[in-house]
This record gives C-alpha cells, structure tokens and sequence, in this order.
C-alpha cells in the first residue's frame, strides 16, 4: 500500500489470562475506506476494535493510527469510538449527552450546538432532544450512541456492532450515512455479525479465535469459496485450515 | 410458597455469595475489625485522662489527697506547680488540674468546707468525669479518716470547678455537635461519590472518557469541581442549620466552621473516587462504608478521645483525616479558636493535605485500571 494508511496494525497479540483474544493480527485501511470486521462472538472484534484507542496495551505487535503510534493521546481527538453496549448517562437529556461528548472533545458554543443538531439528525433523534435517556428505547440508546460517537466528525470511526437494536429501515439510513462520510474522507472501521451489513463494506475482515482468516471485498471472499452468499463464505473460509 | 421454588431462590443467593468472596470476607472480617476496635476503645485504652496536681497546702490533707489522687485508677496524675499546669491545660496536654489551696489541711481539721479548685480543659466531656470522681473518692477518703482519727464533725468537700472552654452549660449536643457537622458532610459526600464514579463505569461512560481526549487528572478534577458545587451548599446549610435551627454552642467564626466542613468535604470526595475503583459493583461500593467509614468515625475522636486510646491506634487515628477534621470543628466551636491558633492551622494544612493527596492517588489510579 503505497499512501500511508489510516490504521495500520502489525502481528497485534494480546491475552486475557489463557484466552487469546488476538494472536498475531495485521491490518491496513486507508482513509476513507469502510472496513468491515466479521466474526462469531468472542472472536476478537471487540478488542481488536478497542486496542485501536488505546484502551488495550496489547501484549506484542504495533498499532499506528492516522500517523501517531499508539500509545498516543494526541491521535484521541480524531477518533470517534462507539462502544458495543450504549454507554450513556441515563439521567441526562439526548441533547445533554451529545453536548458533553462534544465539549469532552473541545468543542463549545454555537459550532458545538451546530454539530450537535447535525448529529441528532443523522441518527434521527432531533425530536426527541429533551428526552431523558431512561425514556428511550434500545433501539434509540444506540442511535443516541453513534450520535456521541461521531458529533466531533472525528476521522476514524470505529463502530462496534453499530446496528443492534436498530430497526431494518433506520439501519438501510444508517449506513448510507456511513457511506457519505466514507465519500467525504472519513475512516470507518465496523464490527458487525449481520451479513447483509457486510456486504456494505469496501472490504472485509474475517476474525476468529483472534486470527485474521480472510480479508477482502465481499465478492472476493465469496468467489474464493466458491459460494453464493456471504454467509457460506464466512462459514467455508472459518473451517478452512490455515 | 413452594419449598422447591423458595430453595432455588436461597441456593441462588449463596451461589452469589461463592462468587463474590469479597463480600464474604467483608461479613466476616467487619464484624471483628468494628468490634475489636470497641474493645480497644473501651477496655484496651488508656482512658485514664491527664491531670496535673498542685499542692499548695502544707499540711497532711493535701498530701493524703494528691497521694490518693496519683493512685487512683481514673486518672494519671503528675505533681507540677501552677504555671506548669496552666501550660498543660492549655496545650491540651492535660485534660484537667487540681490546686489544693493553701491552709486545705488547718480548714480540714476545723471541720469546715474545703474547696480545691479543678480546672477543666472542658472540650471532652468523656473526660471531664473521671476527673471529678477520682477527686470525690480521694477527698472522701481523706476526710473520712481524718474524722475517724479526730472524732472531730467531718468536713465537707465542695470542688470549685473552672472551665477553660465550653462549661456546664454546654450539654451533648454542644460537644458532638461540631464533630457531627462534619461527620455528616464527609460520609454523605463519600457515598454519593464513590456511587457516582461507579456508576460511570458500570454503564460504560468511563470507558469513552478514556477513549477521548480528556485526562485522567481532568477526569478526577471535574469531579472534584462538580461535586464541591453541591458539598459547598450542604455544607453551609448543615453549619447554618446546626448553628442557628439547632442553637448548638458555637464560640468560633461560622466561616471557619464552613471552610473546615468544605475540606472534609474535598477529601470525601476524592477518596470516594480513589475506593470507588476498587469496588465493581455498587454492592461492593457500598461495602466500604462499614470498612472506611465506620472505623475512621471511631477512631477520629467524635466519641472516644484520641488521647485515652491506646499507644498503637493513635498512631492509627493520626493517619486519619478525620480525625483533624473533627479536632479543628472542635477547636473553632468549642475553643473559639482562630487562624492564629497553631493546632487549627496544623488541622486545616492536613486535611488539604490528604485531599491533595487523594487527588493523586485517585489519578495515578485510574491511570492504571484503565491499561
């Protein structure tokens, strides 16, 4: 890869006690590309996901993201995370969440508040503003999520299971938002078990039991197991020796 | 009620209880540490208070006092002149002295009233009574047997009792009173901290203060800042409620009082934050009161003097800062001291001190959990 990639990771190893949740993982994604992490539970999206911001020391292997090898706060402010389970203060209205995310990244007055609405609106929360948090449904505690998330318009976004609990019709909206980001610039690295999410993303990445299995667009991965859908493909590459 | 189905909820509960040893320690080992602590307090300690004896007179009575006086059980006596004793009793080394005046033994014997005079430091009503019945034993056993050797009417003791501070108008309330003002901030303040700070970690919101730019010293200072906000008014409407709802004694400056509690309260908080990660769930948050606070109360001195307790817990009850927290609320309502008193201004730099320090610890902490 000859521009210098977004995030590039390199035999990334870490262990919780006897369990390896990643043994020798490398990646490279380019800005503006929509990478996809596919996997069963437990296969080692989650960390692999969350030792891109620093809140896994892995036990071997680099992690360099947008230029700054991690360790590295500076790299922060350009990174929106959006964890697996929505991480939200329950006592505090929708708009009082994406507010304090966006002041926790620098961000105040009249922009802040621009960038707030723009990002209720993507998730399609702007009505519900004023609504404490223990009001909504799941499904919204995840749009809510992403909104925090993404309100700094960070340049690498990294998704966690983004669409659980979303309904099919603001799931199809969801991602063709994730699409124009990714058209403006804006990195995108998704975790997801949902197939049909898959085939949305420029390229894959099949993970199980902490090892890269296969990487490509959807269309390669299947031509290269000889299948017609992408689940058989998962499934015929997941078995596959080596 | 079906035994079947009421046996699976118990044998659920213990199976909790299996995994989760940490509460099982703390039902077993709590109860020994707070009783323990009891009997250290009451039967372990030296709650035998300072008195320092002047003996003026020069006759048999005043020395068959001040001899009964240093063997009495109550008290531990040292023999001084006055000026040493009026530096005692204000340097709070003493808890009370006796000065048998002059010509006790010639009014003894002529069968009239004898009056030596007690000066009381006043603060510590818990000491203030062994003092007064060790001197009523050792006055009526002097007496008792001068009259058997003279068969002469037997003379009445009537001590003339002084009061450095407080006095006979101060009842409970005005001793505690002051130690509870605080007492009642830092503990109210702790829990809804450690609470708070928990919370943001069981429902993941630390996690993305992590993964944002904030640091973790802007982590514990916004909490700090957040939290005084609220402890500054509880504060003052607790100093203002006991003060003037309550009319409990109060002979200091009210702003010092507040200042004081607003320390107390800065230290709550912080250490809220240090132990809340420590603790996984608000279960096991709420178990640091029966281990952090219960002790801390019993040993600040709030009930049991510090000085009457035994060598090794003092040396415990000084690394606690609520223990200057209490002696400073004391020292301003009881004393009426100011910033010119020397042991005040030692309370008030320590107890910042432990909440600088707090401070520290509870960043350098959370640095390390979060790797």
């Amino acid at each position: 890869m000859s521009a210098p990639a977004t995030v590039a990771v390199d035999s990334l190893a870490k262990a919780f006690g006897s369990v390896r949740a990643l043994d020798g993982v490398s990646l490279r994604v380019g800005a503006g590309e929509i990478y996809g992490l596919l996997g069963p539970n437990g296969a080692g999206k989650t960390t692999l996901i969350r030792s891109l911001i620093g809140l896994i020391r892995a036990d071997a292997g680099t992690v360099t993201v947008l230029g700054h090898r991690l360790p590295d706060r500076a790299v922060l402010a350009e990174v929106g995370y959006m964890p697996q389970s929505p991480a939200l203060y329950a006592d505090l209205t929708v708009e009082e969440n994406v507010r304090f995310f966006a002041a926790i990244h620098g961000l105040g007055g009249r922009p802040a508040g621009l960038l707030v609405a723009e990002a209720l609106e993507l998730v399609a929360l702007a009505e519900r503003r004023r609504s404490v948090v223990v009001t909504l449904s799941g499904g919204m505690r995840q749009r809510l999520s992403l909104a925090c998330a993404l309100v700094h318009q960070p340049r690498l976004l990294l998704l966690d299971e983004p669409t659980v609990g979303v309904d099919p019709q603001l799931r199809v909206e969801l991602w063709q938002r994730f699409a124009q980001m990714s058209a403006r610039g804006t990195t995108i690295i998704v975790s997801s078990h949902v197939m049909d999410e898959a085939e949305r993303c420029g390229r894959l990445g099949l993970i199980r039991f902490g090892r890269m299995l296969a990487e490509g667009t959807a269309a390669e991965l299947r031509r290269r197991a000889g299948v017609e859908r992408l689940e058989d493909a998962f499934l015929a590459l997941a078995e596959a020796p080596g | 009620m079906s035994p079947r189905r009421t046996g699976a909820v118990a044998l659920r509960i213990l199976q909790q209880f299996r995994h989760d040893r940490r509460t099982l320690v703390l039902l077993f080992v709590a109860p020994i540490v707070i009783l323990g602590l009891f009997y250290f307090l009451i039967r372990g300690g030296t709650s035998v208070p300072a008195v320092d004896v002047v003996n003026l007179d020069h006759g048999p009575v005043g020395a068959g006092i001040a001899s009964r006086l240093a063997s009495s059980t109550q008290i531990t006596v040292a023999l001084t002149g006055e000026a040493q004793a009026e530096s005692d009793l204000t340097s709070d080394r003493v808890a009370a002295y006796v000065v048998l005046p002059p010509g006790l033994s010639a009014r003894a014997t002529g069968g009239g009233t004898i009056a030596p005079q007690v000066h009381l430091e006043g603060t510590q009503p818990g000491l203030t009574q062994p003092v007064l019945s060790a001197l009523n034993q050792a006055g009526a056993g002097v007496l008792t047997s001068l009259g058997a050797a003279t068969g002469a009417h037997l003379p009445s003791l009537e001590p003339r009792i002084t009061y450095l501070h407080g006095g006979p108008g101060l009842d409970t309330l005005d001793y505690f009173g002051g130690a509870f003002v605080g007492l009642v901030v830092f503990f109210l303040v702790f829990v809804v901290t450690i609470i708070a700070f928990l919370r943001e970690r069981s429902q993941g919101t630390l996690e993305r203060l992590m993964a944002s730019p904030l640091r973790r010293a802007d982590i514990v200072a916004g909490y700090m800042v957040g939290f005084m906000v609220v402890a500054a008014l509880q504060a003052v409407e607790v100093a203002l409620f006991t003060l003037y709802a309550l009319h409990v004694h109060n002979q200091g400056d009210v702003a010092l009082v507040v200042v004081m509690t607003l320390l107390m309260a800065l230290v709550a908080v912080n250490l809220g934050v240090l132990l809340s990660m420590f603790a996984t769930t608000e279960f096991q948050a709420v178990q640091f009161i029966p281990l952090a606070i219960i002790p801390q109360v019993l040993l600040s001195g709030i009930i049991f003097p510090v000085t009457s307790e035994p060598g090794w817990l003092q040396v415990v009850s000084k690394l606690l800062p609520l223990t200057y927290g209490v002696d400073g609320l004391r020292d301003v309502m009881l004393k009426g001291s100011g910033l010119t008193y020397g042991p005040l201004l030692v309370d008030l730099a320590v107890v910042a001190a432990f909440a600088v320090a707090l401070v520290a610890a509870a960043t350098a902490t959370l640095r390390q959990r979060a790797s």
